[in-house]
């Protein structure tokens, strides 16, 4: 299982990374933005991605549709782990196929449960 | 400057009251040529008195304009530490506010990795710590049902010298990880107090702005000026930043619940 986390700030990528790493998941590669994430997504080589909304170049909700208008990449997990708030933006990542959405300040516990509640539903789909 | 251009439409509302009688008594006895005398001169006491309002206005503007500027150059003074000249290249308040703003990104994210630096080391501490209890706790327990080889109760007696070296040892480095997580907290102080200044400038700015943009508009709607309002909203998809949803925004969620919620709402 290899996790791609993107986010424009290290140190974010840096809490989430360790979060990951104490459920079990420590194969993960991190970008700073969309344009920097689709490369990575492209090698095939990811199995869920993480991503942050608001940042420079392709923010996460368009780097969203560019996974799910992929033939390749469309069935990869995304989870968003953003401080973006607003009703629309969240209708809107759910219309664009999000899997989760956990709003920043987040706590452990909430990254865990919606990470196990993707991962539940890729299982029983199978 | 006000008051002097109240006067000035008073009198030009005095001239058109006099005007007005003036007008009536002259038809009412006939002098048709006097009476287009006043109209005249109503129409010139109209138009000296809007060019004087337009005067007054450019002025005004002007004034304002250059208040601005010149509470740049204030700005430059105050922020050149020392430095009086304000045509050096002293930064701007902006500026320095700009600068001060970074730094605060720079202290609060150097915390944040040494704090999650010390937070690396010391999860392996305790960690190790845990294992060695338990496997000791093992033993321990053999030991109290009497079920240890005297070979393996000498291993135990040397085992237990070991892990409480490595106990007190271990307290120690996580004594001093916690100590250096406490003390990385100062970010906060330094930051606020940055924040407060940076604050009280643009606090500043606005009343400026304020004042300069009341000005323009009444440039604007003497002059018959209109400007297309610029829709100003944010496109969502490129983001709003963390929600501070002080006025509880029904457009805003504040917490994942409500982001379940939502979500279950549409069938997730």
């Amino acid at each position: 299982m290899k996790i791609l986390i993107v986010d424009d700030f290290s140190t974010m990528r840096r809490i989430i990374k360790n979060l990951l790493r104490d459920l079990g998941f420590t194969n993960t590669v991190e970008a700073d933005d969309g344009t920097t994430a689709l490369p990575i997504l492209q090698t095939g080589t990811i199995d869920f991605l993480v991503t942050d909304w608001n940042m420079p170049g392709m923010t996460g909700i368009e780097l969203l549709r560019a996974v799910r208008a992929d033939e390749k990449l469309k069935t990869t997990p995304v989870l968003m782990v953003t401080a973006e708030a607003k009703r629309d933006q969240i209708i809107a990542a759910a219309q664009a196929g999000v899997n989760g959405y956990v709003v920043k300040p987040f706590t452990a516990v909430a990254l865990k449960e919606k990470i196990e509640k993707i991962f539940e539903r890729i299982d029983s789909a199978k | 400057m006000s008051s002097e251009n109240e006067s000035k439409l008073g009198e030009f509302e005095a001239v058109v009251k006099d005007g007005a009688v003036d007008l009536l008594n002259k038809i009412e006895v006939g002098d048709f040529s006097g009476a287009i005398k006043i109209i005249q001169e109503l129409s010139e006491a109209r138009h000296n008195s809007f060019y004087n309002e337009v005067g007054y206005l450019t002025r005004s503007l002007h004034d304002a304009i250059r208040d601005f500027q010149l509470d740049s150059v204030e700005m430059m003074v105050q922020s050149g530490a020392g430095s009086t000249d304000a045509d050096s290249d002293s930064p701007t308040r902006i500026t320095d506010a700009s600068d001060r703003l970074n730094y605060v990104i720079e202290m609060t994210s150097s915390a944040a990795n040494k704090t999650m630096d010390m937070v690396d080391s010391s999860v392996p501490v305790a960690s190790e710590l845990q294992n060695q209890a338990k496997a000791l706790h093992k033993d321990w327990s053999r030991l109290i049902q009497r079920d240890l080889t005297p070979q393996e109760f000498r291993d135990l007696y040397k085992r237990i010298d070991v892990f409480l070296k490595y106990t007190d040892e271990s307290a120690t480095t996580l004594h001093n990880n916690l100590n250096t997580i406490l003390l990385e907290q100062g970010y906060q102080d330094l930051t606020g107090q940055v924040i407060t200044r940076v604050n009280e400038l643009i606090r500043d700015v606005e009343e400026r702005l304020v004042h300069l943009v009341s000005v323009a508009g009444r440039v604007d709607s003497i002059s018959g000026m209109e400007h297309e309002a610029e829709n100003k909203e944010r496109d969502d998809d490129r983001g709003h930043g963390p929600a501070i949803n002080k006025n509880d925004n029904p457009e805003v969620l504040n917490n994942q619940d409500e982001v379940d919620d939502l979500l279950s709402s549409l069938g997730f």
